[in-house]
């Protein structure tokens, strides 16, 4: 169903400049990284003081507030350097059960931050049952954890 | 000198090395566990080194965001550093001549010796660090330091499969 899009993709300028460029497309695959490493970074951090872990002397709506700015900017660097990743194998990517997968997760992750968790994590302290922050931090941290996981297994498996 | 290409192939050689290299699985898993708690703890220390920097978390008192931090970083850092060991005994040939894994390994004895010396200098006085404007300045810049050297770390690592300058 998608075919037609993912042919786009991988006929743009771009996808041809990053195919010709011996430098151009690891570069981009370790400014990816550095960015992952940034958000992933930010998530923890959130997490952690959901869960009643690490920096316990900030209330969890300090630590997410300001965790905020640097996920925003982290993830628009995660997305500049992944989107010429993905155009340049974007029919690659169409035959991959394990990309279909990383992206699904990435979609329910997306949504359970910007959402669920947003509103757990400035909730202020003591508002929400004990559990709440600590489940949500939970399932935050499983989907991103597998998020992760699964997007590098690609390269071995996809 | 007498030369470690010999300790080398003797430790590729070995069954359970060869045994990981040639698993379709064992490679695989060990690399992405090695990814995933590499990210995690460099992540980490990235966000205590915004703090450093007062560039984030800036209500937290230094001091105490980095006790409350470091048990977190070190359950990482000893996966990732378990994991990396064992990687690196699975293909040693491989490893050892490719300038950007050596480059990885200079930036992460830098970004270890940095925390050190932060750390040492630091140590006596583990309360007060944001009233005394020496350990304020000694915060900046061994945060930008490690800002610096961890995303050298980072991005040297991803490169290592291009052993671009053989």
């Amino acid at each position: 169903m998608l075919l037609p899009f993912f042919e786009w993709c991988d006929g743009l300028a771009i996808s041809q400049a990053y195919r010709d460029s011996t430098y151009l497309f690891p570069l981009t695959q370790a400014l990816h990284l550095l960015a992952v490493t940034v958000f992933v970074g930010a998530i923890v951090i959130g997490d952690l003081r959901m869960l009643g872990w690490g920096p316990v002397g900030q209330s969890r709506a300090s630590i997410a507030r300001s965790a905020q700015r640097i996920l925003l900017w982290a993830g628009l660097a995660v997305l500049v350097t992944g989107i010429p990743q993905f155009t340049t194998n974007a029919l690659t990517y169409h035959r991959s059960w394990l990309f279909v997968f990383k992206m699904y997760l990435l979609a329910a992750a997306l949504l359970f931050t910007v959402t669920v968790r947003q509103r757990v994590s400035v909730a202020d302290d003591g508002r929400l049952p004990s559990w709440v922050p600590k489940a949500v931090g939970a399932v935050s941290l499983a989907l991103w954890i597998g998020v992760t996981i699964s997007g590098r297994l690609i390269t071995y498996y996809g | 000198m007498p030369s470690i290409v010999p300790t080398f192939v003797w430790l590729e050689g070995l069954a359970w090395t060869t045994a990981l290299r040639e698993s379709p699985y064992g490679y695989p898993l060990i690399e992405t566990s090695h990814v995933a708690s590499i990210v995690a703890f460099a992540g980490l220390v990235i966000m205590m080194d915004l703090r450093l920097v007062n560039l984030a978390f800036t209500s937290a008192p230094l001091a105490q965001f980095q006790r409350r931090l470091f048990p977190w970083q070190m359950a990482s850092f000893v996966p990732s550093t378990a994991t990396g060991i064992l990687l690196f005994c699975v293909d040693p040939l491989r490893y050892y001549r490719n300038v950007l894994f050596l480059a990885k390994l200079v930036f992460l004895a830098l970004a270890g010796l940095n925390a050190l010396a932060f750390h040492l200098k630091t140590y006596r006085r583990a309360e007060g660090w944001d009233e005394d404007p020496e350990i304020i300045a000694t915060a900046r810049l061994a945060g930008a330091a490690s800002l610096l050297l961890w995303s050298l770390t980072i991005v040297s690592s991803r490169l290592i499969p291009n052993n671009w300058f053989k």
